[in-house]
């Protein structure tokens, strides 16, 4: 006990990770003796703290062990931010034989009434689960969508609208502000919701967030394309090239970047040796082959200058399909 | 201005005016549709459309007596049009007092001389232009105090919605050296 009295509160520097230190080695780290609960100074051997509580876990627990024999008190671990913290507790499954009636079903049924709102937000971050997993987002794009989904909700702005077009269009604006957008087709693809309601959504959330969203460029869309159609990494690198000349001498006005990004990777596929038809380019982007076809006859103009210095030409720029 | 060195005259042209008033009676759309001309009686939706040839002008009738009145080229004829058919149902039996003309809406077409570049536009122009390429190749431009919005397109044209034709002939004007600034060419 006298140990507590060198325990001062006006220590010159105080201990980053414990407050009380050894009086005569203020410098030295404690160690900790846990079977008897004691903080030892290592240089002389003062027992400076006693009756330390260990916080470290009572068991070990592996995740191929049977539910039963798990003996922890506590449930998941909560997502708070997304749930609103339910703190409310159950009664347990019965586990003696005088809890099932003779059907073997059990006599007690344990009805979990979660409020409509949550089970609203659930069904809605389980359907962007789904939707995400079938384009394979990373698990950050879709926390972000279902913080949006929940900022959305809980605004109410939208209530009217269906949680999925709500949810297809948090998607989409979460894979923009990441900086990887996914264009709108390719959303439709993997939801149920029209592109034009998706839009619409869209439009409403960032009105209802005051939010916005930088503007798509084709570069966002090279890598992605390209690396459907098996295009090789130098046929890529002309292809963004391409449009990115093309967008800045502002030869394709009015024109979605996704078509300008689709005739691109066209022209550059054509100059190379691995060639794609403008059929299979439309597939991959989502643009029907006549706007292909539109784009490229704007950018053949000036062919010449929008490949990179450093390309390799299969087929001379002469030589390139005129549509 | 300091973009320009004299005013530059620019066409605004009138596309529609939508207009609405009341005659200020009941009226029974059953008898407009049998005993009028040139009108369609909608009875799912409880209204009678009168096409009126001269101001060409669309009216909707309702059967409290509120009418609509669409498809004019200017105020004057839509306040023509709008009493031309209060005269035609007039004419068909009803006690009839022209109130409460109202111009709702008007859309406006006008063409910049000069291509305009809308991502430029865009991001001068952030929280009150919405340019989305995938959904509509038009700019969506705000212009709150004036309660007008219009679209922007790349060819210079720009479709003005105002809620009378000199808002929308300033919102023009407001929005003229913006657009000016992000324009292609020299």
């Amino acid at each position: 006990m006298a140990a507590t009295a060198a325990v001062t509160v006006s220590a010159p520097r105080p201990h980053p990770i414990t407050k009380i230190h050894c009086p005569s080695h203020p410098e030295a780290v404690l160690v900790e003796d846990y079977r008897a609960g004691d903080m030892i100074c290592p240089e002389c051997g003062l027992v400076v703290g006693d009756r330390m509580i260990d916080v470290g876990s009572e068991w070990r627990t592996f995740s191929n062990d049977h539910v039963g024999k798990d003996p922890s008190r506590v449930g998941d671990a909560q997502n708070p931010l997304l749930n609103g913290g339910d703190l409310s507790t159950v009664i347990g499954k019965g586990t003696g034989a005088a809890s099932f009636d003779e059907f073997g079903n059990s006599k007690y049924q344990n009805r979990r009434a979660m409020t409509s709102q949550d089970r609203a937000m659930l069904t809605a971050f389980r359907e962007i689960n789904t939707m995400a997993d079938r384009i394979n987002l990373p698990r950050n794009i879709v926390d972000r969508t279902n913080n949006l989904f929940k900022q959305v909700y809980e605004q109410r702005c939208l209530k009217g609208r269906s949680n999925d077009a709500i949810a297809s269009a948090c998607l989409y604006i979460a894979c923009r502000q990441e900086g990887v957008p996914r264009t709108f087709k390719e959303i439709c693809a993997v939801s149920r919701i029209s592109k034009k309601e998706i839009g619409r959504c869209f439009k409403l959330i960032l009105k209802a967030l005051e939010t916005s969203v930088d503007l798509i460029t084709t570069g966002d869309f090279m890598s992605r394309f390209c690396s459907n159609l098996g295009l090789p990494k130098a046929v890529q690198i002309a292809a963004t090239h391409i449009a990115r000349c093309a967008v800045d001498l502002d030869l394709v006005p009015g024109r979605s970047p996704i078509s300008v990004a689709a005739a691109a990777i066209y022209m550059a596929s054509q100059a190379s040796a691995d060639k794609r038809t403008q059929k299979e380019i439309g597939d991959i982007a989502g643009v029907a082959d006549v706007t292909i076809r539109q784009s490229y006859r704007l950018l053949y103009f000036k062919a010449a200058e929008l490949f990179p210095p450093d390309f390799k030409f299969d087929t001379p720029v002469d030589k390139l399909p005129q549509l | 201005m300091e973009a320009e060195s004299e005013p530059l005259p620019l066409d605004i042209l009138i596309t529609n005016v939508v207009c609405v008033f009341r005659v200020r009676c009941h009226l029974d759309l059953r008898h407009i549709a049998l005993k009028g001309a040139n009108v369609m009686y909608k009875r799912d939706e409880g209204k009678v459309v009168m096409k009126l040839r001269r101001p060409r002008v669309t009216a909707t009738i309702w059967s409290s007596g509120k009418i609509i009145s669409t498809g004019a080229t200017s105020e004057d004829e839509a306040k023509i049009g709008a009493r031309k058919c209060a005269r035609c149902l007039q004419k068909l039996g009803f006690q009839v007092r022209f109130g409460a003309f109202r111009v709702v809406n008007v859309l406006a077409v006008c063409s910049m001389p000069f291509e305009i570049r809308l991502p430029d536009f865009t991001k001068q122009q952030r929280p009150l232009a919405s340019y989305e390429p995938e959904l509509h190749p038009a700019v969506n431009f705000k212009i709150k105090p004036l309660t007008a919005s219009m679209q922007i397109f790349s060819t210079g044209s720009i479709t003005i919605t105002a809620s009378n034709v000199a808002r929308a002939a300033q919102a023009v004007e407001h929005v003229y050296p913006l657009v000016f600034a992000s324009r292609k060419g020299t």
